[in-house]
């Protein structure tokens, strides 16, 4: 495969392609590096050690001090799970389930504060990212953080909650306005009763639980909530609602109808998501010169991205949730039940400068080279004699000898291709070509703090 | 007001005519303070309790529903037969006794979400609440009338929804400097210098160089624009006052910003309330007071209007924690030299015909108070900024 296509690939289904990775596989042929993705893409739950939260029984947390305690520390393991996911993006070689787990972790939004409820929702989406979409949306709807995020605990016989039903068709499966407000009513009936217990099992209390007949979509029975689901997929209009977004994560914001329903025929036949996402990939169409380097990434693909490239770490769990929020994306925490917009919507004053400024923050103590070939620039060292906030932002440890070890055979011309996947503007080229090279980690700075670094 | 017209107004108008692109620097922009409406918006985040802000003294609803938490007549300060403000929020009564507070009670809208998130996204982008929209209503002024990130400021270090347009945001600066030196890296200088926009403007990359190019301009006019501007008044020592400073300062400066956005967190007083409530509404009061007086001092005051909004009220029942929980309408204070209907814009709501929940039912949109200001302050359309019709009120 061609490198160009290859890093878009990458991109797309991860988050960047290494120099040793695109030159290992620049001999194979399109069939074999996908193939590679998915071989390579197995399930491998993210735990974390919770062994100190063995005192947290069901007796303890009778007590009303004890459950606030457990909520507090929760909260905190909360975050130390975030900074675990983002550790587990950026070094796992699993890329493409990582990919496709963060794309439903922003289909499938929730949000909890149980660390286990967390915990077990995020390895769900973990599990079925490439699985059947059936059996997963039907996952989604037992697990006790959605139960939880969306009211279904609430949702009894004698009061049905409707708020479940509605999402599951509006922002899970068919999109607003292709269902009806009757439908919603009568789907809700199927699903009142569903609760879980302590230790996050799925329970259905029969006592609050609907037996009676229920008509939806001209279908009459009494249906349970797994029975709704299976005819929602009898719904064209579910896989089309899907591959949709899965085109526009995947492949452009602006959708192609006849691609579109290409993904949709696909995706109708048995709702594997794995079939689907390899058709993709492979179709010539996915390599089309309109869809490469048009994305922009998100605050998590751009931190994940450089991570790639120059692994580092944070020391503190605290600065890694400081940058996810002033860039506008905290795994785990997302705005509201639709998620993250994504696109021009990560974009405004603040969070532009943030990201061109993030790498030099991160990896070279706030500081980004000018030296020009045949000129002396004071103005530089006068800049950053002043920016102590900047480089006490944030504490990060970096593996500069990693990046060089991946860099040694790499020119600086291959470097900046390699980094920017479109080709940069033509103004921001003659400056790059005016600046002296000697060093491969200042040009890797300079390159990531172009806006063209924030394309994918 | 038409987009030509706000230009009109700015003292920018010439340079943004003639000079292509966003690369002119603003430094010689005299102030032009003369009839340049302002709106300060202010959230009470976490949900203040609007009925231990403003107490029906004489409702024995009022005390049957909250014997623990209940504020007796003789530690308020009455401004009606049946309302006393309480104690921490003597310099608002004094604003009531000078005509410069309206306080509308019983603000809220229809279904009503009682988390702060959900709430807060609904007040910012003036939704119902089953819709979920991605641009802030201020954003949405930005789109039709603004030109520049700095025509909305958000004294915060990230910017919230309310500030976000689908083409134009506002920015979000805690401290001026700080943001100023961030934006001001000589290696973004080069490139932004070198940057040709003849066919990019469209596309994804265009757009992340015209935010970087407005970005870097506006950051750059603020820090200069702050730089020359003082306050006259000595400001409380906190957070929040320090954000009203900041805000004072641009204003007085001639800044050609028209919506300033602070927040003022820790509402949420599900426990022990009476202590943490007197506390933060003590820190409201005394820095808004501070802030009004430096506004008076410089002649700014007068095209000031400062609104007060908290995503929700809380429970009329108080909870077992000496407490209240999350609820639904409640007040909404507005401050100003212009206001039409001084004092208290509409009666409080029953106590005892309260929703399914036993809270306030809402008898004002808070989307009628938006569109009042949209149409009758700020001169614009309101329908076409809020995406519905509302009908206005009458307190401007």
């Amino acid at each position: 495969m061609k490198t160009k296509q290859l890093q878009h690939l990458f991109l797309r289904a991860g988050f960047g392609i290494t120099p040793q990775l695109a030159n290992d596989l620049s001999k194979k042929n399109r069939k074999k590096v996908v193939d590679f993705l998915f071989t390579t893409s197995t399930f491998q739950p993210l735990e974390m050690d919770l062994s100190d939260f063995s005192i947290y029984t069901q007796e303890y947390m009778k007590d009303k001090a004890n459950s606030m305690e457990f909520q507090r520390k929760s909260n905190e393991k909360i975050r130390d799970y975030n900074k675990l996911w983002i550790e587990r993006l950026a070094n796992s070689e699993t890329l493409l389930r990582e990919k496709m787990t963060l794309f439903w972790a922003n289909h499938f939004v929730c949000k909890n504060q149980n660390i286990y409820f967390v915990q077990q929702y995020n390895n769900t989406l973990r599990k079925n990212a490439l699985g059947n979409f059936g059996d997963f949306v039907k996952e989604i709807s037992k697990e006790p953080a959605m139960l939880n995020y969306l009211n279904s605990r609430q949702n009894r016989k004698k009061q049905p909650n409707e708020n479940f039903a509605r999402e599951l068709m509006e922002l899970f499966t068919l999109g607003v306005g292709n269902y009806s407000e009757k439908e919603v009513k009568e789907s809700a009936r199927a699903f009142t009763g569903y609760s879980y217990n302590f230790d996050g099992a799925f329970t259905i209390a029969k006592y609050h639980h609907d037996e009676g007949l229920k008509t939806f979509f001209d279908e009459t029975g009494n249906f349970t909530g797994d029975d709704i689901i299976d005819i929602i997929l009898k719904q064209q209009q579910c896989a089309r609602f899907i591959c949709e977004k899965i085109y526009r994560y995947f492949v452009n914001d602006k959708v192609n109808e006849n691609h579109l329903d290409e993904l949709t025929t696909v995706f109708y036949k048995d709702y594997n998501i794995e079939k689907l996402m390899k058709f993709l990939f492979l179709k010539d169409w996915f390599y089309d010169a309109e869809h490469i380097g048009t994305k922009i990434k998100s605050p998590i693909e751009l931190l994940v991205g450089m991570q790639k490239m120059v692994p580092f770490s944070f020391q503190d769990t605290k600065d890694v949730q400081k940058i996810q929020r002033l860039l506008g994306q905290v795994l785990l925490d997302p705005p509201n039940v639709a998620g993250w917009k994504g696109g021009k919507n990560w974009i405004d004053s603040n969070t532009i400068i943030l990201r061109l400024k993030l790498p030099s923050i991160l990896l070279s103590n706030a500081e980004i080279s000018i030296k020009e070939k045949g000129e002396f620039e004071d103005s530089f060292e006068k800049y950053h004699a002043s920016n102590k906030n900047q480089k006490d932002f944030a504490k990060v440890t970096v593996d500069w000898d990693f990046f060089e070890e991946s860099f040694k055979n790499t020119s600086f011309d291959e470097m900046k291709s390699l980094f920017l996947i479109t080709a940069p503007n033509e103004g921001t080229e003659t400056y790059l070509s005016h600046l002296i090279k000697s060093s491969k980690r200042e040009f890797c700075i300079q390159l990531m703090s172009l806006p063209e670094y924030q394309i994918c | 007001m038409k987009r030509r017209d706000f230009l009109k107004q700015s003292t920018l108008a010439s340079s943004l005519f003639f000079i292509p692109g966003f690369l002119k620097a603003f430094e010689n922009s005299p102030p032009n303070n003369f009839g340049y409406k302002r709106l300060v918006m202010i959230q009470l985040a976490g949900g203040n309790d609007g009925l231990n802000t403003i107490v029906p003294f004489t409702n024995d609803d009022y005390y049957r529903s909250r014997p623990k938490i209940a504020l007796q007549k003789n530690d308020l300060i009455p401004v009606s037969d049946s309302l006393g403000f309480h104690s921490s929020l003597l310099p608002l009564k004094n604003l009531y006794d000078q005509g410069n507070l309206t306080v509308i009670n019983n603000v809220g809208y229809p279904n009503p979400d009682r988390s702060h998130f959900r709430s807060t996204d609904i007040w910012q982008t003036a939704s119902n609440s089953n819709q979920y929209w991605q641009t802030g209503w201020v954003g949405r002024y930005l789109d039709a009338h603004g030109s520049n990130a700095y025509n909305a400021i958000e004294i915060d270090d990230s910017l919230s929804l309310l500030m976000k347009g689908e083409n134009i945001n506002g920015i979000a600066t805690q401290n001026p400097t700080n943001l100023f030196k961030l934006s001001q890296d000589p290696y973004f200088k080069s490139v932004l210098n070198h940057y040709n926009d003849e066919h990019l403007s469209e596309h994804n990359l265009g757009y992340l160089y015209k935010t970087m190019i407005d970005a870097k301009s506006s950051s750059k006019y603020i820090f200069e624009k702050n730089n020359i501007a003082s306050n006259n008044t000595t400001y409380p020592n906190n957070q929040f006052a320090n954000q009203l400073k900041t805000t004072a300062k641009l204003i007085n400066s001639g800044l050609e910003t028209r919506v300033f956005f602070s927040s003022l967190g820790g509402f949420d007083t599900h426990a022990n309330q009476l202590n943490s409530q007197k506390r933060l509404l003590d820190v409201y009061a005394t820095s808004i007071e501070a802030f009004i007086n430096d506004l008076k001092k410089q002649g700014t005051f007068n095209d000031t209007l400062i609104v007060t909004f908290s995503e929700f009220g809380r429970r009329v029942k108080e909870n077992a924690g000496n407490g209240t929980d999350h609820g639904a309408a409640s007040n909404v204070f507005i401050i100003g030299n212009q206001l039409k209907k001084q004092g208290f814009y509409n009666d409080l709501a029953s106590l005892s015909d309260l929703d399914s929940n036993g809270d306030l039912k809402y008898t004002v949109d808070f989307r009628t108070i938006y569109a009042s200001i949209l149409q009758n302050w700020l001169a614009v359309n309101d329908e076409k900024i809020l995406q519905q019709k509302f009908n206005t009120l009458d307190f401007i």
